[in-house]
């Protein structure tokens, strides 16, 4: 591969062969979609199992039904940890962007050194992993004054400071693309207070740059597992704990569940994306 | 950016509204004509500022008439921005006071002083269109919606961008994006306008349009306008008077032609016009016996060469000429209409300006010349 590139560079450029170039998939091309069946494959092979009525002894499954996703999205304990988990993750993201869109604007206007502490405090959750910072979590908040340890609770507060980091940077980064100092200014001038400044001009221009964190983050939330499965586990049973409580039951019905918390994670992942791919056309328009 | 340049090089005569009162036909301070001038419309008495350490302002005085244009001066961090700033209302002063139409309104907030500013990157709100950000001020004064389009369609055409009304600024060129600015400014009828190099971030060629323009307008409305620019070109054509700032003080005041010709002192020959500032002692071979002040300063128009090669063509010497001085052409340098040569003479190298009359009367590097000075046009300081 790396001869044939060497070929195809060394090659003057007036005497290319398109017609050859056309006729042959380019080595890249190859490797890349390479990559993406080795990547695809256990995803497709489970969407067989999913979509399989059964799939024994034969090579190819005996035949296709939707059962096992009917079955799954009618069994009243999925419809739960579903709702478990939506109401942890909205609740998560909603109680950070309350506390650090705040926090951004005024590290970015007022406080500039708050911004260097804000970046060094962002990378706690990166640096101590969900096993050891759980087991923390479980001895402070088991007993005591608080004891928050089983209750949607502190999944939701645990969540916020996995979530700041994204969040965070998307709003700082989004703040550093307007001028806002001088916005607030004219804007001042012009006789709206700090207040309307702020949902009026500010709100608005880093709204992209918030929703991509908040979907972003959401997909991940969603599909998180140490945190929920060590702090509440069964008490609040959330979709991945469903998912490892099911492992048990018929590989079909597994199958199907992650096939839809897959579909789910990239519903939103494709959203927060479109979001992004929006404001970089927008940039580069102007 | 094709669109641009047809728009804002349109015909200069319909630049203005056609009927200039109607743009501003409520009673606001901005209708009276600058006619009705009354002295000392904005008066500023002994501003001053520091920060931390450095003292930006200092001892600032000034009288602005209304209906007035004056701009501020200076080389970056003499201190002009801050100044106007601090009229706004966006700095604070450690001194002095501000007063506009006799009412003080140094302790009051920005939205309460009646200023408009124009911001040099614009600040134009990129989630609004052009017609939204120009109401945006009315919208905070509470002003009936109906009033409001009606103000804004005025401000709108005034500044010829009507065409424009639905666009988000990312879609307008730099020079469309400052006339949004200034509309915006314009439409809550400020007793000042103030603008901070509001023509810097824009290219040569829209920047001299947009100047007229500028000019054009603030004199329809008859409105006082206080300009900030480190671009002395641009002070002196668009100026009623010429602060000269220079490290937090105000240097000289005046005229630009007085400016220009007459600068109070050493710092201001220096950055007027490209003045030569000699020690008196320097100046002697080209001025003779009668010099005796500290330093002098020669516009580089007002010197004149006279080629002492053979068969050159001769110029036109002053009515009081100078003794002359024998100096040799270091450097040529075309600037288009002008030719700008240095010229080593008597120890000091000269800057010369000689109009582009032709290649005919270029004079060659390293020919040798008779450096002969105005007399008339001379300036002596005293230190």
């Amino acid at each position: 591969m790396l001869q044939n590139a060497d070929l195809t560079l060394s090659r003057p450029r007036g005497f290319a062969l398109p017609v050859l170039r056309l006729s042959r998939p380019s080595p890249y091309a190859l490797v890349v979609w390479g990559v993406f069946t080795l990547l695809a494959l256990p995803l497709v092979a489970t969407l067989g199992y999913a979509l399989a009525s059964s799939w024994g002894a034969t090579l190819l499954p005996d035949g296709l039904t939707l059962k096992w996703f009917l079955e799954l999205w009618s069994t009243p304990r999925f419809q739960w940890a579903f709702a478990r988990s939506m109401l942890v993750t909205v609740g998560a993201l909603a109680l950070s962007l309350v506390l650090v869109v705040p926090v951004a604007f005024l590290a970015h206007t007022r406080y500039p050194r708050l911004d260097a502490w804000m970046n060094g405090l962002i990378l706690v959750p990166f640096a101590v992993p969900p096993v050891v910072s759980s087991v923390g979590l479980l001895q402070l908040y088991a007993g005591g004054p608080l004891p928050l340890v089983g209750t949607p609770w502190i999944l939701m507060f645990t969540y916020v400071t996995i979530a700041l980091p994204f969040v965070y940077r998307a709003i700082a980064n989004s703040l550093r693309t307007i001028e806002v100092t001088s916005l607030m200014e004219a804007a001042q001038l012009l006789g709206a207070t700090p207040f309307k400044t702020f949902f009026l001009v500010i709100l608005p221009n880093i709204r992209v740059g918030v929703q991509v964190a908040v979907f972003l983050s959401f997909s991940f939330l969603v599909g998180e597992f140490v945190f929920a499965n060590m702090l509440v586990g069964t008490r609040f049973e959330t979709l991945q704990v469903y998912l490892n409580n099911m492992r048990g039951a018929s590989g079909h019905f597994t199958s199907a569940l992650v096939i839809t918390l897959f579909l789910f994670t990239l519903l939103l992942t494709w959203l927060g994306n479109r979001q992004a791919g929006h404001t970089i056309t927008k940039e580069a328009r102007s | 950016m094709t669109t641009l340049t047809a728009d804002t090089l349109s015909n200069d005569a319909t630049l203005l509204p056609d009927t200039p009162d109607t743009a501003c036909d409520d009673a606001g301070p901005v209708a009276s004509p600058a006619s009705a001038a009354a002295p000392e419309y904005l008066r500023l008495e002994g501003l001053a500022k520091r920060f931390g350490e450095t003292q930006v302002l200092s001892q600032i005085d000034a009288e602005i008439a209304k209906g007035e244009f004056v701009t501020l001066l200076g080389p970056s961090g003499c201190g002009k921005s801050t100044l106007l700033r601090a009229i706004a209302g966006l700095n604070q002063l450690d001194d002095g006071r501000i007063v506009v139409d006799d009412e003080e309104i140094t302790a009051l907030p920005p939205q309460q002083r009646g200023v408009g500013m124009v911001f040099q990157h614009y600040a134009l709100f990129p989630n609004m269109r052009v017609t939204d950000n120009v109401a945006f001020g009315l919208r905070m004064q509470k002003v009936p919606q109906e009033e409001r389009r009606r103000r804004v369609d005025e401000v709108l055409r005034l500044v010829e961008l009507q065409a424009h009304a639905d666009k988000f600024p990312h879609q307008l060129s730099g020079g469309q994006c400052q006339r949004v600015a200034l509309a915006r400014a314009l439409v809550v009828e400020p007793r000042i306008l103030l603008m901070d190099e509001p023509l810097s971030a824009l290219d040569a060629r829209i920047r001299g349009h947009l100047r007229e323009q500028l000019r054009d307008i603030q004199q329809t409305l008859g409105l006082t306008t206080l300009f900030v620019t480190h671009d002395q070109e641009e002070a002196l054509m668009m100026s009623d008077r010429i602060f000269l700032m220079h490290d937090g003080r105000i240097l000289q005041q005046g005229a630009a032609e007085e400016l220009y010709t007459r600068p109070s002192g050493r710092h201001a020959a220096g950055f007027m016009g490209h003045y030569n500032v000699l020690l008196g002692d320097q100046a002697r071979p080209l001025l003779g016996d009668s010099v005796d002040s500290a330093r002098v300063a020669l516009r580089p128009e007002t010197l004149y060469l006279q080629p002492l090669t053979e068969g050159a063509m001769s110029v036109a010497l002053p009515v009081r000429p100078g003794p002359g001085c024998r100096g040799v052409i270091r450097r040529r340098q075309l600037l288009g209409n002008i030719v700008r040569y240095a010229v080593a003479c008597a120890g000091v190298v000269l800057s010369v300006d000689a109009l582009n009359r032709g290649s005919r009367h270029l004079l060659a590097k390293e020919s040798e010349v008779l450096v002969v000075v105005d007399l008339d046009e001379v300036q002596e300081f005293e230190e």
